[in-house]
């Protein structure tokens, strides 16, 4: 901690130099709204404070709300010192437009070549140059379980294998409880596609598909066979899930009335707020095959080009306190995600999150989720389809030629 | 100008000052009757149909996350406790501040102010021009602004992002309020035009006989005869206003947002976890302004046209 | 200027804040985005023309087909309910009931309450098994069955019904704001000629409120094109794509997925049925004006 003290120092002394009373002010967009959110937005909030800076809080809940108003500040001649976006293509267009001011200097004194996993960089890092500081990771496709639930069943372990997935799940049914709790929105129907496709597809085909949207590979007999099984999951939801929320297929298990979940790690914060800890009331398990690829999203901030020189001064303050590894600790902590960084300490995460980090470690098995690879258009077009074949009886061929026209351009 | 020259010329008029509702006559005999059951029963009916969901969401905000996880939507609490509403108010967490709801009240009050007194004098105004005064290609402008009032209002934001941008009031309070008029126009212009064509013009031209001008006849003839049409327009504007989600949300700027913006944070977390609790008494609390018009607009809607016109 | 050229300048001096609104406003960003929706543009509005391309692309697109047969579905479905309970709620609150102001209170009460949290609440209600469905089985009818938010056809009818919730109450004030100036010696000249009531109210009262039952047809009309946050609060267009409408395609495709040049073509599209419809009235009224 002395070396952080000393860093702490530095920065207020630097900052109290520059100035004579308040720190540079930063406006931060974000949509950390509420419980584990907010307070992990508050973890950065308190340490750019202690830095010397004075933090302006724009919340604003839902993604696309507050992309749609950091966009709509930068057209207008407004924009905030830094706002969130996801490790996606959202923030492409805003590059092209060269409307961001790069962070170069603190990737290379952070070794970011080396120490973030690949598909991040592969997001951040556009034609040599770095325009996002990234602040953690989050995994789509996490497998939860009700301990009560698979006892009542008379399930021993986790599955390990698609197979033992259906007979678990066949089993649950038989017990009379939901197998598998599932909210019917069309972002939820897509981990689940997902799940199959990492899962059953494998690394590879995950890769062909999403990242190169190789039409031969969208229209090769194994992808048909994923769309199968991924409509087969069907019959295990329950009739009252079209549009349920996330958190409410969460409460299903939490209060073993289902037998699973497939979502990402925020789930546990549900988990944890119901009272209930790893591995004695649920069980937590990163997708269902042992190696089965890690399906990374994240959050990023990305500073607007500006003019103003107070601004530009509160950029550089925040890119520096966000980057330093103990706020990225205390945040990831209380967020429930994990550090994005490689080499991070694992001390006060729980044991979900260990196997996690453990997991990012290994160059081979993170991959982007479909964002990470996709356009918002074409993903958008590709959860239609996705959504179609969950809902309607499409025919799986069908599915298969609209997801080779979506992903098409 | 004197109100009561205009009713001596004008044919017989309603009487407000008889003031009886249909089948009033006969009420005491008619107390009971079937048709009268059934009149009260249907409404009854009604009302509950239409209440069914505020019970739930008042039942909802006194459990704990703990009942509420276990379903039973109709249930009335096991434990009634006010938590969720204090934490609306003050505690909830909206960003990295956690202060409620209570943060945003004023700057929507602020916001809804002028964004309701501007549309409605204009519309008035523009509704009284165009239904007696008929000035040449008035009927383009109004199809026109009636062909916008159908269009999205997300279609219509960048460029209104550009043209305040350029006015360098992007941002700002007096953005939002511009922007408020420019959505609220065609539709307040609808309801005082449609309204004033509905009033006999020959009260109107005995106006104009006694000398009356412009502005004259609208200050003292048609806007004190016009209460029913502005409580329903004070209705509308309030709560499109007051409810309003993304305008503010892209226009007021962060000194300003309104309460919508907050409740919305409280409710539609992404990843974190949602108290329905908080939520529903968060909501209830936003609600409560427009509410306590609805109930207090009540006086204005009083029967007849106007209320001095006929007694002389 | 005299006298009586200000007089006459007045009432255009007095439109002219309309005149501003409608001219740079409407038809200032209708032509911007039009010329939008002919360019490339993604996240950001762009010069990149690209004809009508735009266009081909939404109509090939199953989702925007699907909004545009919705919202007709809805349209229908909506006007006539809203219209219908609406008008019944005012001429009972009309005939001089007790507790009037309680009751005006609670069947417009809806109309306070923005969709946000509503919709989440009539969710619940909507939900086969949990909600009013399950309720009213568990009260002793075992085949009622209410689980139109869960069916591909039956989603955008569970939006009618939570918005005809909220919109009916509204229709109630506004008809009851014209039912207040009919003369209340009809009334008794209708009783004195023996005429019984519910035929006083369809063919005398119902035409004498012609101008007020079109501006609430004009009314929920623009409220029927402007459907969003309800099923945006109620299904989020699902399930799958069942329930959803064009301003929420348009939106998604503004915002989300970063498509501005879809998403005016969209606008355009949508407002093209809008200005069929108001032009030959305006052109009727215009003609009878001036006959």
């Amino acid at each position: 901690m002395g070396a952080t003290r000393r860093w702490l120092v530095g920065a207020w002394l630097c900052a109290s130099a520059g100035t004579a009373q308040a720190g540079p002010t930063a406006e931060v967009i974000h949509w950390w709204t509420s419980g584990g959110e907010s307070a992990a937005a508050r973890t950065v909030a308190q340490a750019y404070r202690a830095a010397g800076g004075t933090w302006v809080d724009t919340a604003i809940a839902g993604g696309e709300q507050a992309r749609a108003v950091t966009i709509n500040r930068i057209i207008g001649g407004n924009p905030p010192a830094a706002a969130q976006f996801n490790t996606s293509k959202q923030f492409l267009d805003i590059i092209e437009e060269d409307l961001l001011t790069p962070v170069d200097a603190l990737a290379r004194t952070g070794e970011w070549d080396r120490t973030l996993p690949a598909p991040i960089v592969d997001v951040i890092k556009k034609r040599g140059h770095w325009y996002a500081v990234p602040m953690n990771i989050h995994m789509q496709t996490w497998l939860w379980y009700s301990k009560a639930a698979f006892a009542k069943a008379g399930i021993a372990r986790a599955p390990a294998t698609m197979d033992e997935l259906f007979a678990a799940l066949d089993r649950l049914k038989a017990a009379g409880l939901i197998p598998l709790a599932h909210g019917g929105q069309a972002w939820q129907d897509m981990i689940l596609f997902s799940l199959v496709l990492s899962n059953q597809g494998g690394r590879d085909l995950y890769l062909r598909v999403l990242r190169d949207r190789d039409q031969a590979a969208i229209r090769s007999d194994a992808f048909r066979r994923v769309l199968v099984t991924f409509k087969r999951l069907q019959a295990y939801v329950d009739p009252a899930s079209p549009g349920r929320n996330w958190n409410d297929a969460t409460a299903l298990v939490i209060t073993g009335r289902a037998g699973l979940q497939i979502m990402g790690d925020w789930a546990k914060g549900e988990f944890i707020a119901a009272g209930q800890a790893p591995e004695r009331e649920f069980g937590c398990q990163p997708g269902v095959v042992p190696d089965s690829p890690y399906l990374i999203q994240g959050d990023v901030f990305v500073f607007p080009k500006t003019d103003d020189a107070g601004q530009q001064a509160a950029q550089r303050l925040l890119a520096q306190v966000v980057d330093r590894r103990d706020v990225q600790l205390a945040f990831n902590r209380v967020k429930g995600s994990i550090p994005v960084r490689v080499d991070a300490a694992a001390d006060g995460f729980d044991a979900c999150a260990r196997r996690g980090m453990a997991i990012l470690r290994d160059p081979r098995r993170p991959v982007g989720v479909a964002e990470v690879y996709l356009t918002p258009d074409q993903n958008g077009a590709l959860q239609d389809v996705v959504t179609a074949l969950w809902n309607t009886d499409m025919p799986v061929e069908r599915a298969q030629n609209s997801i080779a026209a979506a992903l098409r351009y | 100008m004197n109100p009561h020259t205009i009713v001596s010329t004008l044919p017989a008029p309603a009487a407000p000052a008889a003031h009886q509702a249909p089948g009033a006559a006969g009420r005491a005999r008619r107390r009971f009757t079937p048709a009268r059951i059934g009149l009260y029963a249907f409404l009854l009916g009604a009302a509950l149909f239409f209440l069914l969901p505020l019970y739930v969401m008042v039942v909802t905000s006194f459990k704990g996350m703990d009942e509420i996880r276990q379903g039973g939507i109709f249930a009335l609490p096991h434990a009634p406790t006010l938590d969720a509403w204090r934490l609306a108010w003050s505690g909830a967490c909206t960003g990295a501040a956690c202060a409620g709801v209570r943060t945003g009240f004023w700057h929507s009050v602020a916001i809804v102010v002028p964004s309701t007194i501007l549309p409605i004098l204009l519309g008035a105004v523009n509704g009284y021009a165009l239904s007696f005064w008929r000035p040449r290609g008035a009927h383009v402008l109004f199809g026109i602004l009636m062909a916008g009032a159908f269009v999205p209002v997300q279609v219509m934001i960048y460029p209104l992002v550009r043209v305040l941008a350029l006015a360098g009031v992007f941002g700002s309070l007096p953005a939002i309020v511009f922007v408020h008029l420019v959505f609220g126009l065609p539709v307040m212009t609808l309801l005082f035009r449609n309204y004033y064509c509905n009033v006999p013009h020959e009260l109107f031209q005995a106006a104009r006989i006694d000398g009356g001008g412009f502005w004259r006849i609208f200050l003292q003839v048609m806007l004190p005869m016009s209460l029913p049409v502005l409580a329903v327009a004070a209705i509308m504007q309030v709560t499109g206003v007051w409810n309003d989600y993304l305008l503010g949300l892209v226009f007021a700027g962060r000194d300003h947002m309104p309460m919508t913006v907050q409740l919305n944070n409280v409710i539609n977390t992404t990843t974190g976890t949602r108290q329905y609790n908080v939520n529903m008494a968060a909501t209830l609390l936003t609600a409560l302004v427009p509410l306590a018009l609805y109930f207090c607009s009540g006086r204005w809607f009083v029967r007849g046209i106007a209320a001095g016109a006929v007694k002389g | 200027m005299t006298t009586r050229t200000l007089a006459r300048a007045t009432p255009y001096a007095a439109l002219l804040p309309m005149a501003l609104v409608a001219v740079v406003g409407y038809v200032g960003a209708g032509l911007w985005t039009f010329y939008l929706s002919l360019t490339a543009s993604r996240t950001f509005p762009s010069g990149a023309f690209i004809g009508l391309a735009q266009y081909g692309r939404l109509f090939d697109n199953e989702r925007w087909m699907l909004s545009l047969h919705n919202l007709a579905a809805y349209g229908v479905a909506f006007v006539l309910a809203s219209l219908v309970i609406g008008c019944l709620l005012a001429a009972a609150i009309d005939r001089n009931v007790t507790g009037e102001g309680v009751l005006r209170t609670v069947f417009l009460y809806p109309y306070a309450l923005s969709f946000v949290a509503t919709g989440l609440v009539w969710q619940w209600l909507l939900s086969p098994g949990d909600g009013i469905d399950g309720a009213i089985r568990a009260l002793g009818v075992p085949w009622f069955r209410l689980d139109w938010i869960a069916g591909q056809d039956g989603a955008i009818y569970a939006v009618v019904v939570a918005t005809v919730w909220q919109a009916s109450g509204f229709v109630m004030a506004l008809v009851l704001a014209g039912l207040r100036g009919v003369d209340p010696d009809i009334w008794k000249a209708a009783r004195l000629d023996g005429i019984p009531v519910w035929r006083v109210y369809l063919q005398i009262v119902l035409p004498m409120l012609w101008p007020t039952l079109a501006t609430v047809l004009l009314l929920l009309a623009t409220a029927v094109a402007k459907l969003y946050d309800a099923v945006v609060a109620l299904t989020q267009g699902g399930p799958g794509l069942a329930s959803e409408v064009p301003a929420k395609f348009i939106m998604d495709h503004l915002f989300l997925r970063s498509n501005v040049g879809l998403a005016s073509a969209g606008a355009i599209v949508l407002l093209v049925p809008v200005l069929a419809l108001l032009a030959p009235y305006a052109y009727a009224r215009s003609r009878r004006e001036a006959a």
